[in-house]
């Protein structure tokens, strides 16, 4: 991330094509907008369907899609935070997208509801005590500091804070930058940038803290210190590579966003994604090596789950996917700098940001019911409809409303004039 | 440029010298111009250095003196003559051989990592700090080959056929420690050699005695500025920028497995890594503005390390020292989570037994001191930065201090229960080891231009000023 | 090497009874002089020809046609035989050569082999890089006749060069100063030759492969 500027920019004007800033948003007649009009539509049958329709298997399945989505927007919020906190100069095209995707983060807030009502069958530990005793994995019962922590008023306390932080600092960060548009002034983002170092913190405290509560607590014995980076991590490669797509899919046939964003914007973006891809690599191998290293039974219960009853191809799956093939994939130069590589990577690494997602969630909620293995489920691909097609409502709805690109910044000129080395 | 023509100017795709949020100049004040910058690097190199460069390479060579009878009474006697004991097996050499690495790894990330993220401001300090961590893991591999016991066998640590046909044991992180850090030297010494290569082209044209010129000249390669040189010599600088970042990621996280693969509460927890890295970054960056708060003003060097880049370093001491106090605290956090009775009795130990004064001396200089940061006085006031990262390496030498120790010296047979005691000569190996630092740094300002002269000048507006297309 | 380097014989360094030309040296104010005038030579047909600077002057290569820098296969290629090669070795040292038990992890404990097959792997890619670069870069090479200039003494201060050599088809005596002089250039030279050299190799002509045979001393008189 540019702190001052591209290191090979010139000092010389250099016209874009004709591009008036200000008429830079989305029509509501463009077709993607209507997409995600007809997505929330789906979303909202396919949401009640699934819960109709579907038995105890909907609560895991549910989490898992609320996952993924949520790991999306608060990728977002990151991002945002990370552009401000490095005053960073090239991604300021882009930020926008990003802001868009932070900005559903309360919607959220109103999906979290059905996970509070599956509370008693997603987690053993929220079971009625009988019942958590004989299913609630090998060691019984949870005592002493996790079962303080571990104890459903407190568990929906928390949660309620950490999504209201999240939707707080989306909303106001966004609404500022929005703001920026109509009254251009420097000092928006200065305050943005004092802001971003505390909001940096709480997010990271948050998203720690409620990787633990949610994914972690699935298999309420175990644990690892490590797990909110790694989740931190995957949400860090899914807003880039959602990012990009909605770049791709906004500039691409003299798109609103053609002239703006440039092969310059999806090559950072590219190296981004390469980047994180090997840290999210690197952490889970760390984590992995450790655990097998120490081969203590009460840690690596947690990776038996993932090796056994099937689950074993999806590892493979997940480290191959995640890691092997957009290694080496996005290693070239050119790959970054062309919409049609660099998109389907991102839509690769977001379909296999899902698998992960699954492979955190799944074998640990399904290990005590009555289908431990690995067994997709149509519930699986309904729910994943049903939130995506909501968030993909909210999405649409959030860029109808505003312009697609920071139009006031004081640093866009020079995001659309950087050049790569 | 007006902030309120911003929309219009914005499609002209016109880039302000300066930006715009934070006007200020950017990089280098007072306008030196090429030729400026030239004089003002070449000239600590040619003229004869002030008596305080005497004095403090004195101070060094006598530090060094101290290392080499620590060493040599250590092979003489055995390892015996620390406080190595059980059960603090491990005592200060792996301390001081992790300090020393993760002091390091900064002027990789300054290198490296800021290169790739286009952060003009490393080329003011890039070469000091890659000098930096060329002799800090010079310091650190001294500390793994000395404190073996046998060091006379080290080579068989070495995947080369020996007399005993004995090969080394490659599941052992102590062996993974060998090749990443030796490795780690080696990629750094190269990444700063090839940097190197155009300055010391620079140095060998200005020489006025045969002597410089044909060492400047021998080590210049033949180097002509040629448009050729420059394409191939910038397409290798970046890969090994982008080869160097995942390694010094890679380094620290080896450094931490030899913790972290063991059972011990306190060391094997999965957040390691990262948090060993982030801590290393910490360390090294500190050390970076110890040295250039010094050096700026000795070689009258602060109008090219101006405070620009102070506020930039302050603020990645900040970020860094945050990542570690996250780390501090989920650590802590899960140990009592966990319901695990040794590992929370490790923390309370920590923090309550007989090692607390190291554990309170670690978190006032770990999480307090970098704190003041917040406050942009702080970060632009140099005795606060001096003080601040001195107190910082002060406390990342306890951070791993209290990892080592307190985590051995009880663990889980209370009967094997002690308390661990340096020596006279644990100390002595400590301080001779900064004098083997300091004294490679001294020479090296002495002999080598210190800031990246090349790199400084491509980053200047007169190199961009002018093109037309 | 090209093929036609085969066809090329080493620049003589007599000329008749005096020292034969090596080339003309122009001496420019501004990187942004110095990418203009490279464009021109470039357009009036020069091939062996060079820029030289203090830094990389940013969109000199693109104004003088040079290829891509092969320098990242050698850096993927070294990269990747590093890893095999480390991976390699843990797994014959610890399954044939010398296997140990400890603490009863498989012989081919992968996991644990990943940390030391990585850090080969990269210095695998960081020694490609370097040799690569100095393969490319045709270096080290400590004598060349530029270094006789004594006004090249400024090439890593804040002077900007241009180079033509007298090997180049289009080369002239008269003319190549001229143009050189009418492009900006504070001040221009003929370098000596001191001893035979091999000219640079030639910027290959847009579309057409290397068939043209370079003349050994064009019009160099």
């Amino acid at each position: 991330m540019s702190g001052d500027r591209g290191m090979g920019e010139t000092g010389a004007a250099r016209d874009r094509v004709g591009v008036d800033v200000r008429q830079v948003s989305l029509p509501a007649d463009h077709p993607l907008a209507k997409l995600s009009l007809g997505a929330a539509a789906v979303g909202a049958v396919a949401l009640v369907a699934a819960w109709a329709l579907g038995g105890p298997r909907f609560y895991s399945s549910y989490l898992t899609a609320y996952l993924f989505f949520l790991t999306l927007a608060l990728g977002g919020l990151v991002f945002v935070l990370l552009q401000f906190v490095t005053r960073a100069g090239w991604s300021v095209a882009v930020r926008r997208l990003a802001e868009h995707a932070m900005g559903t983060l309360p919607l959220f807030l109103v999906l979290f509801v059905p996970v509070l009502l599956g509370l008693g069958k997603l987690y053993s530990w929220a079971a009625p005590l009988a019942e958590a005793a004989e299913a609630g994995g090998e060691h019984g019962a949870l005592t002493g500091s996790k079962a303080f922590w571990l104890q459903p008023g407190f568990f929906v306390a928390r949660a309620a804070v950490y999504l209201v932080l999240w939707s707080a600092l989306g909303w106001w960060l966004r609404r500022e930058s929005i703001g920026q548009d109509r009254r251009p002034d420097p000092g928006v983002t200065r305050k943005l940038q004092i802001a971003s170092a505390p909001g940096l913190v709480i997010f990271g405290v948050t998203v720690t803290l409620a990787s633990f509560d949610w994914v972690m607590s699935l298999d309420p014995h175990w644990y690892s210190t490590i797990f909110g980076v790694y989740v931190f991590s995957g949400a860090v490669v899914g807003i880039l590579a959602l990012v990009v797509l909605l770049a791709v899919a906004l500039e691409r046939r003299r798109g609103p966003l053609a002239g703006i964003v440039t092969p310059e914007h999806y090559h950072d973006l590219g190296k981004l994604l390469f980047g994180f891809v090997v840290f999210w690599a690197y952490i889970g191998f760390s984590q992995f090596m450790l655990i097998w290293y120490g081969n203590l039974p009460e840690e690596t219960v947690w990776y038996r789950h993932r090796f056994e009853d099937g689950w074993y191809p999806v590892s493979v799956a997940v480290a191959v996917g995640c890691f092997v093939v957009p290694f080496f994939f996005l290693l070239g130069r050119d790959v970054k700098r062309h919409r049609l590589t660099l998109s389907a990577a991102a839509i690769w690494l977001l379909v296999f940001h899902y698998v992960d997602i699954y492979w955190l969630v799944m074998p640990s909620a399904l290990v005590a019911g009555p289908t431990p293995g690995f067994s997709p489920h149509w519930l699986d691909l309904l729910t994943l409809v049903a939130v995506g097609g909501l968030f993909a409502g909210a999405l649409g709805r959030l860029m109808v409303g505003s312009a697609l690109i920071p139009v006031a910044d004081p640093r866009l000129a020079e995001s659309l004039s950087f050049e790569n080395m | 440029m007006s902030v309120s023509e911003a929309p219009r100017v914005a499609r002209a795709g016109v880039i302000p010298d300066v930006d715009p949020v934070e006007v200020r100049p950017l990089l280098v004040t007072g306008d030196p111009g090429f030729h400026g910058v030239t004089e003002a690097v070449a000239r600590p190199v040619e003229w004869t250095p002030p008596v305080g460069w005497y004095v403090v390479l004195a101070i060094s060579v006598s530090m060094l003196g101290l290392f080499g009878v620590s060493i040599g009474w250590l092979l003489w006697e055995g390892v015996g003559v620390w406080g190595n004991n059980v059960p603090v097996a491990w005592g200060w050499p792996i301390v001081n051989f992790v300090f020393w690495v993760g002091i390091g790894h900064a002027g990789t990330l300054i290198s490296a990592v800021l290169f790739l993220f286009r952060q003009r401001w490393r080329t003011s300090i890039n070469r000091a700090a890659e000098a930096m961590t060329l002799f800090a893991v010079m310091c650190a591999l001294v500390f793994p080959g000395i404190h073996t016991g046998r060091p006379w066998v080290d080579y068989w640590m070495f995947p080369v056929p020996n007399q005993m046909s004995v090969w080394p044991q490659f599941r052992s992180p102590l062996m993974w420690d060998v090749f990443a850090v030796s490795i780690y030297g080696l990629v750094s010494l190269i990444f700063w050699y090839l940097g190197l290569v155009p300055d010391l082209a620079t140095m060998r044209d200005r020489s006025k005695t045969k002597i410089r010129q044909v060492v400047y000249g021998l080590f210049a390669l033949g180097w002509r500025g040629s448009a050729r040189h420059w394409l191939h010599y910038e397409r290798a600088y970046l890969l090994l920028a982008g080869l160097a970042t995942p390694l010094v990621l890679s380094v620290h996280s080896v450094v931490s497995f030899d913790f972290a693969v063991a059972q011990l509460p306190g060391w094997h927890t999965t957040i390691f890594p990262p948090y060993f890295v982030a801590g290393a970054i910490f360390s090294g960056m500190a050390m970076v503005v110890t040295l250039m708060v010094i050096c700026r003003v000795v070689f009258k060097l602060e109008h090219i390390i101006t405070m620009l880049h102070f506020e930039r370093m302050a603020r990645l001491i900040l970020a860094m020292g945050s990542i570690v106090g996250l780390a501090y605290g989920t650590e802590f956090f899960v140990a009592w989570f966990s319901g695990n009775q040794f590992e929370m009795f490790t923390f309370l130990n920590r923090s309550g037994g007989p090692y607390a004064w190291a554990y309170w001396i670690m978190i006032s200089c770990n999480v307090l001191s970098p704190q003041v940061f917040w406050f942009k006085k702080a970060r632009t006031s140099i005795p606060v930065l001096f003080a601040v990262s001195i107190f910082v390496n002060i406390g990342m030498w306890f951070e791993r201090f209290v990892i080592v120790v307190t985590s051995l010296h009880r663990d889980f047979l209370p009967s094997s229960w002690d308390y661990f005691t340096p020596t006279f000569w644990d100390v002595a190996t400590l301080v001779g080891s900064f004098g083997l630092f300091f004294t490679m740094f001294t020479l090296f300002v002495r002999f080598v231009p210190m800031v990246a002269m090349s790199e400084l000048k491509g980053v200047l507006p007169e190199a961009h000023g002018g093109h037309h297309d | 090497m090209t093929e036609a380097r085969g066809a090329v014989e080493r620049t003589p360094s007599w000329d008749g009874d005096r020292p034969a030309v090596w080339g003309a040296l122009a001496e420019f104010d501004t990187p942004g002089a110095l990418l203009h005038a490279a464009a021109e030579v470039r357009e009036s047909g020069y091939e062996r020809f060079d820029a030289h600077s203090p830094f990389p002057v940013h969109g000199i290569e693109r104004a003088m046609r040079l290829k891509r820098s092969p320098v990242p296969w050698f850096v993927l290629v070294l990269g990747l035989g590093g890893a095999a090669a480390g991976m390699l070795l843990q797994w014959w040292v610890s399954t044939d050569a010398y296997p140990l038990v400890i603490s009863g992890k498989p012989f081919f404990s992968w996991p644990a082999f990943v940390p030391i097959m990585f850090e080969c792997g990269v210095l695998g890619g960081a020694l490609g890089a370097v040799f690569g670069f100095l393969a490319m870069a045709r270096l080290p090479r400590h004598h060349h006749p530029l270094f006789e200039s004594s006004r090249f003494e400024r090439m890593g201060d804040d002077a900007f060069f241009l180079s033509i050599e007298a090997s180049d088809s289009m080369f002239d005596r008269q003319r190549t100063p001229a143009l050189l002089s009418d492009l900006g250039a504070r001040h221009v030279e003929l370098v000596e030759l001191i001893e035979p050299i091999e000219p640079i190799e030639p910027i290959e002509p847009e579309g057409a492969p290397a068939e043209r045979d370079a003349a050994p001393q064009g019009g160099a008189a």
